[in-house]
């Protein structure tokens, strides 16, 4: 047989390593690099001092980071489960229809081709405490005061969660509606004649059944959480007073508005972390639901 | 007959409960956007009136502006629909490319560490925009690239391929390894077996990953605000900041904009809808 | 002329060794059955003659060329897949004339080829289908048409009744019989079920763990299997086997599996095909066929070799022409057969005549038969 020099697989695989490799991989050493200088923007020549843990020593310890950090996780421990469940409602609501569900479906995937930047600019517009739809209507309906939907810090943060929520249960929705479509009939049926209440139908053979497809979505969202940077850098920048300061924006700030790459680069990195655990934690949930289903193979 | 009778009572109800649900749900899914269409078509003085003014008059004033170049507050859309456009098109042609390479391997090929390559590379997808856009730029102007359309499909490319690679996969693997068999029988080579039977097979899969790839390289913000500066490479998404000033957002003319960017997303949504679920579906599914 | 020839043929998956050193020759024009359980290299084996499957070691030839790393397209093969795997893009036409349009051959060529092809396989209503519109047994004839089309030298099968109902694989069966009566290539033909094997096979090859077990026509397979693995998977219902010892020269004291031949079983003479080839002591497997065990009092041809036994009926699957008895030899259950029927209760006695001139003796510990 000839000896070939690389295996095919190898061969059709390398295109996608090769640019991957030149786009994401080397800025991320380089930022790795950086992260251990006082690289700022204005004064290049501080790109070869190495000023060792110094970065992370100070984001570690910087309220400010943390208070970030904790507000983030929390946001997407929020935002993830609220999707979740309103996702799962839809979806078993639409499942239920019995006519138009087709259109029904269309409109789920209306928020999915928006844009994160509009959607920021959309609720921006709908929560303006001035001329919003929000206020506009509340208004009409009797009320004085016009709440300062995106100025009060905790308003602000509902509003930041309401575009995210808007624009990404979709995708839960979506998933498990094709979850709930390919659901097979009969154990439905022999459950309902073996006496289970709805409930216990749903608890014990519906879900479990929708597991992998949950999972799905939820890495297909763990893959880019990230989006939600677009939102809050529209909707507050962050603002009122870094209450609603996400990760992603005081990154932003620190490198573009402050210039200190080295320190927004270290800050990168704790969030690309935190990124990956989320998709690496939802990866090995699917595996291991698919595993369940004996889906595997 | 009595039990009989609540049972279809409770029904009722939960009839009745279900379809404000519903109606509720769809409600809010679609107002923030028809909202946007709406005061596109607003004249600037009814948005900002006070008290709200519930009954719209009608104007093409913003689509106007929108079109009418740069002078006169207006934001050079042209430009940036054809930015975006070349932008768009490029990166999904080349992603889909070396996606359906990738994908095919996942698909047709059995190595070793297959799960842990296939993990790897999702998670190159997993960095977040913002945190990649502050090396990227580094290194993008330093090669000289920065605020070029070659320089913001590159980085698109790469973060198209993995997800096209997971879709592609998907739908390959949908396909019978009999029919590549079978063709090879029929006196293919194995390229032949690709573009005469399975890519023809595969095609609405691959289409499906093509617009989803498109929309993310079309909605994109993040990367996009950092690696372009000028008209000639902003794309829609950052164009949409033209219409904010320091204290003022120009809403009509936002709303405008968003329309226009919208759509081309949504025609090309609904095109590939059914294929899209599935390819996602059977993907993450079967593993 | 095309035979086909492997000369100990290996394939290894990894650490695990699928096929074993299997040497065969196919004559031009023969329709050898690959058949075994799942698992045992029978596909393996046929899909390493297809070039789908590379060999580990050995060599494959085709019309005395040897082709191990030539590729599938130029072996000059067809083969017919499990799930058929037409071309689901295109026409049935389209299915058909692909293999042709791909050496480039002239319109005219292939309409005339794909035409003789559909005639043959009464195609002719369906060409301007997709394989979508067809149902299970059209879509088979498509697949079989596509391997007829270009006439190769060879035609390999692989499972292709498998995804049938069991009326339309009947029907199938005959048509593919039919086929080979007409066009006369070599067919290598895997499956999984003995009927087809039996019933389509000029020669079977019996396959097991991936090594070959027995090679030979149906009847020598049916008549003389080489041991207890062979007599168990060749014929329906399967051949009832009862452990045993050699008692003396001339008997065997049949019994239970797990007495252990301690306590009384139940004594029978020893075929004399056997005698002189067993030694007292000898632990065997004794084998007889349903037909072989019949109630008295049939009319049955007279002579040979019998012995009379007393057996309970516990159960009885009537089958028309004949009906089957479920009955019980020394703790052993066995199926006996009855032509003429009539009602049997369950738990009635009956005398059945055991014909010992068509009994097998296996040897209990290699399994293999003893024979003269």
């Amino acid at each position: 047989m000839p000896r070939r020099r690389f295996p095919e697989w190898l061969v059709l695989l390398l295109p996608a390593f090769i640019v991957i490799a030149a786009v994401v991989l080397i800025p991320l050493i380089f930022s790795l690099y950086s992260s251990f200088t006082p690289y700022k923007l204005t004064r290049p020549s501080t790109l070869w001092r190495w000023v060792g843990t110094y970065n992370y020593e100070k984001i570690l310890t910087d309220a400010k980071f943390w208070a970030a950090f904790g507000r983030t996780v929390l946001f997407l421990t929020i935002a993830l489960n609220l999707e979740l469940i309103l996702g799962l409602g839809i979806a078993l609501m639409v499942n239920k229809v019995t006519w138009g569900q087709r259109t029904l479906r269309t409109i789920l995937m209306f928020p999915m081709m928006f844009s994160p930047i509009l959607v920021g600019f959309q609720f921006k517009f709908i929560f303006n405490d001035n001329i919003g739809l929000v206020n506009n209507v509340l208004q009409s309906l009797g009320s004085n005061t016009a709440l300062p939907w995106l100025v009060d810090g905790k308003l602000a943060m509902f509003s930041i969660l309401f575009a995210e929520i808007w624009m990404s249960t979709s995708v839960f929705a979506i998933l498990i509606l094709a979850g709930l479509f390919a659901m097979p009939r009969d154990p439905l049926e022999a459950a309902k004649v073996d006496g289970c209440t709805a409930w216990q139908t749903f608890r014990h053979i519906t879900l479990p059944f929708l597991m992998p497809f949950i999972f799905i979505a939820m890495t297909i969202r763990s893959l880019d959480v990230a989006r939600a940077y677009d939102i809050v850098q529209i909707m507050t920048g962050g603002g009122p007073a870094r209450r609603t300061e996400l990760l992603w924006t005081l990154m932003s700030r620190t490198g573009y508005v402050d210039a200190r790459m080295g320190l927004a680069n270290a800050m990168g990195y704790v969030s690309i972390i935190l990124s990956i655990l989320f998709t690496i934690y939802f990866f090995r949930k699917l595996s291991a639901a698919r595993a369940e289903l004996g889906m595997a193979g | 007959m009595d039990r009989n009778l609540t049972h279809r009572n409770r029904r009722r109800v939960l009839k009745a409960v279900h379809f404000v649900a519903l109606f509720l749900t769809m409600a809010i899914i679609c107002i923030p956007g028809l909202w946007i269409v709406l005061n596109s078509f607003r004249p600037t003085v009814e948005i900002m009136a006070k008290p709200p003014v519930w009954t719209p008059s009608f104007t093409l004033d913003h689509y106007r502006a929108m079109f009418g170049g740069a002078g006169e507050g207006g934001v050079p859309v042209f430009s940036y629909f054809r930015n975006s456009m070349i932008v768009s098109v490029t990166s999904t042609v080349i992603a889909i490319l070396i996606g359906m390479s990738g994908g095919y391997a996942f698909a047709r090929y059995r190595f070793k560490g297959k799960g842990a390559y296939f993990v790897g590379l999702m998670l190159f997808r997993a960095v977040p925009g913002v945190a990649l856009s502050l090396p990227l730029f580094i290194v993008f102007a330093r090669v000289g690239i920065i605020d070029t359309h070659f320089g913001l499909i590159l980085a698109y490319v790469a973060m198209n391929v993995p997800f096209t690679v997971w879709l592609t996969d998907g739908f390959f693997r949908q396909i019978p390894k009999e029919l590549h068999e079978a063709a090879e029988i029929d006196g293919c080579t194995r390229w032949q077996a690709f573009w005469k039977v399975e890519f023809p097979v595969a095609r609405s899969g691959v289409a499906s990953a093509a617009i989803f790839a498109f929309l993310t390289s079309w909605n994109e913000f993040a990367l996009a605000s950092q690696l372009t500066r000028s008209v000639g490479s902003k794309t829609m998404p950052v164009g949409l900041l033209d219409f904010t000033a320091e204290f003022t957002i120009n809403w009509g003319g936002m709303c405008a904009l968003a329309v226009l960017m919208i759509i081309p997303a949504l025609i090309l949504t609904f095109l590939v809808q059914k294929h899209l679920i599935a390819g996602l579906t059977f993907g993450g599914v079967k593993g | 002329m095309t035979e086909v020839t492997l000369s100990n043929v290996v394939k290894n998956y990894g650490a695990h060794r699928a096929v074993h050193g299997i040497d065969l020759d196919i004559q031009h024009g023969e329709f050898v059955v690959l058949v075994g359980p799942s698992g045992c290299g029978k596909s393996t084996t046929l899909r390493m003659i297809a070039g789908l499957e590379a060999i580990s070691g050995g060599d494959v030839s085709i019309g005395g060329r040897i082709v191990n790393d030539l590729p599938p397209r130029e072996r000059n093969i067809s083969m017919v897949f499990q799930n058929y795997a037409l071309y689901p893009h295109m026409t049935v036409r389209e299915n058909l004339g692909f293999s042709l349009a791909i050496k480039k051959k002239a319109p005219e060529e292939i309409i005339a080829a794909v035409d003789e092809a559909a005639a043959i396989l009464g195609l002719d209503e369906l060409m301007d289908r997709k394989p979508a519109e067809l149902s299970g047994g059209q879509r088979q004839r498509v697949a079989m048409g596509r391997a007829i089309v270009r006439h190769p030298d060879v035609f390999l099968f692989d499972e292709p009744l498998s995804n049938l109902d069991a009326k339309l694989r009947t029907q199938m069966r005959v048509e593919i019989k039919k086929l080979h009566q007409k066009v006369g290539n070599t067919i290598i033909y895997v499956t999984h079920d003995q009927v087809e094997a039996m019933t389509l096979a000029d020669r079977i090859v019996l396959m097991q763990d991936g090594h070959i077990v027995q090679v030979g026509t149906p009847l020598e397979l049916f008549d003389k299997p080489v041991n207890t693995f062979v007599a168990t998977f060749i014929g329906s219902p399967p051949m009832n086997l009862i452990d045993g010892i050699v008692r003396g020269d001339n008997a065997v004291e049949l019994h239970a599996p797990s007495s252990g031949g301690l306590h009384g079983g139940l004594t029978i003479p020893l075929p004399s095909t056997a005698r002189g080839r067993v030694s007292d002591g000898q632990a065997i497997k004794f084998g007889f066929r349903a037909d072989n065990l019949m109630p008295m009092g049939h009319a049955v041809e007279e002579g040979g070799e019998r012995t009379e036994l007393d057996l309970p009926v516990t159960l009885t699957e009537p089958l028309g022409t004949e009906t089957l008895l479920f009955t019980e030899v020394a703790g052993t259950e066995v199926q006996a057969k009855m032509y003429n029927p009539r009602p049997v209760r369950p738990g009635e006695t009956l005398k059945f005549q055991l014909m010992l001139d068509k009994c097998h003796i296996f040897d209990a510990a290699t399994s293999n038969a003893i024979r003269g």
